[in-house]
């Protein structure tokens, strides 16, 4: 068996998860990365992405939908993000319907939507609800 | 006199009844709310501090840490100031000590401010005064979301970021205990930070992605974000406990009128049925005579 890491998923409001690991993989800036114990000490931000926690003595790995943030590996992992979400808190009716609206919102075009920040917000909110549905499907990939 | 003093007497006394009701039953509501609110707030603070440890070690361990969000890079002329009041009444000084808190900031200050109104007293009492309120927030705070302060911080960095404002202040209420509320002024931008000689650099190298400087120019406006959020929680903990110490003054403030007024009440009666009975006394007398 793999050594195991404690590993912290803080949001603001509260302690999302907490547990002894054998390895997380999350979805960097650069793309997904895995951490185990005695990794190198980084510092990396996180994209909009699947968490996937494989716990200690574990054969399944668990599946969590966050929202950026970053990862602080050191002796410990500390995952920070803005927002974290298991399966089961999903609810897929409200991530498709956030999903279409701001789709329908991006189609059509106004003065308003020109705004940059408006744009990213709704591009951003259409790469959560996909997240949040990919998670609820059991992820995008499958890893055994 | 008696009949008609005794009759207002009783009308008194029934009005007072019911407002220490409904103090009492408020006084009821905001415990429990501030019960729930000092949760929320507790487990905020618990991990507060993991994104200023993150900031304050990239900070002491590379050296090309950008200048834009540090202290002293630039002149501080226009002053953003995020004022944190409720948007409900009935709670004692809370507001009014915000208000005048943050009214003394902005009267230190040369340039015209930029105010960031969150509940709708301050931005009413701002508002008034002729001031210019940039935003505002105004539904309630007790049941905000990380991600709704978005929408209240993501404007103000944006605005620092292209130089419109130099200096972020937050002004709001702190919890010191349930009886005891500080308001507290804290200046967000620039980070205020020293190089820190005492602390040691960290024995190994750490690998920051995609480099120091992004993940430093990350962490500070969320480190804003959660400045914003956690001061909110903290108000809104604040409102209710102040609010449950004001109804509870009013509930005894009542029940202290309501016990004089039932003994001017029965002193009224007992007036009433001595000048009764000596009436009563005084004409079988005249009678038997």
């Amino acid at each position: 068996m793999a050594k195991s890491v404690t590993l912290e998923v803080v949001t603001p409001s509260k302690l999302f998860y907490k547990g002894e690991i054998e390895l997380v993989i999350v979805r960097t800036l650069m793309g997904d990365e895995g951490f185990m114990a005695n990794h190198a000490w980084a510092c990396k931000l996180l994209d909009t992405g699947e968490l996937w926690i494989k716990e200690a003595g574990q054969k399944e790995y668990k599946i969590a939908a966050i929202a950026g943030g970053y990862i602080d590996v050191k002796d410990d992992i500390i995952i920070f993000t803005d927002a974290a979400e298991w399966p089961y808190e999903i609810d897929l009716d409200r991530a498709k319907s956030e999903k279409e609206r701001a789709e329908e919102w991006l189609r059509v075009r106004t003065p308003e939507n020109t705004d940059n920040l408006e744009v990213a917000k709704a591009k951003l909110a259409i790469a959560k609800s996909l997240n949040r549905m990919q998670v609820k499907g059991g992820g995008s990939i499958q890893r055994k | 006199m008696g009949a008609n003093n005794m009759r207002d007497i009783k009308r008194r006394i029934k009005s007072i009844t019911s407002t220490e009701h409904i103090t009492n039953a408020m006084k009821l509501v905001s415990s429990a709310k501030l019960r729930k609110a000092k949760r929320t707030f507790e487990k905020t603070r618990e991990y507060f501090h993991y994104v200023t440890e993150s900031i304050e070690e990239i900070f002491n361990n590379t050296s090309e840490v950008p200048e834009q969000y540090l202290e002293g890079n630039r002149e501080i002329k226009t002053t953003a100031y995020i004022i944190i009041t409720s948007c409900r009444g009935l709670c004692g000084s809370f507001n009014i000590n915000v208000i005048k808190e943050a009214q003394k900031e902005i009267d230190k200050d040369w340039e015209e401010p930029v105010i960031i109104a969150v509940g709708t007293k301050g931005k009413e009492y701002f508002e008034r005064r002729g001031y210019k309120i940039q935003s505002e927030y105004i539904s309630p705070p007790e049941n905000i979301s990380f991600v709704e302060t978005h929408d209240i911080s993501k404007p103000i960095i944006d605005m620092y970021d292209s130089g419109q404002i130099d200096e972020v202040v937050l002004i709001y209420t702190s919890f010191v205990s349930g009886i005891e509320q500080r308001v507290r002024t804290v200046t967000l931008l620039p980070f205020s930070i020293e190089r820190d000689p005492e602390i040691e650099p960290l024995g190994k190298q750490v690998e920051y992605e995609p480099s120091a400087a992004a993940v430093f120019n990350y962490l500070v406006p969320k480190y804003v974000e959660i400045m914003i959020y956690g001061a909110i929680v903290e108000s809104a903990t604040c409102e209710h406990a102040a609010r449950r110490i004001a109804m509870e003054n009013a509930t005894d403030n009542a029940r202290d009128m309501l016990d004089n007024l039932t003994l001017y009440y029965n002193r009224a009666r007992q007036a009433a049925i001595t000048n009764e009975l000596s009436e009563i006394v005084g004409g079988a007398e005249a009678l038997k005579g």
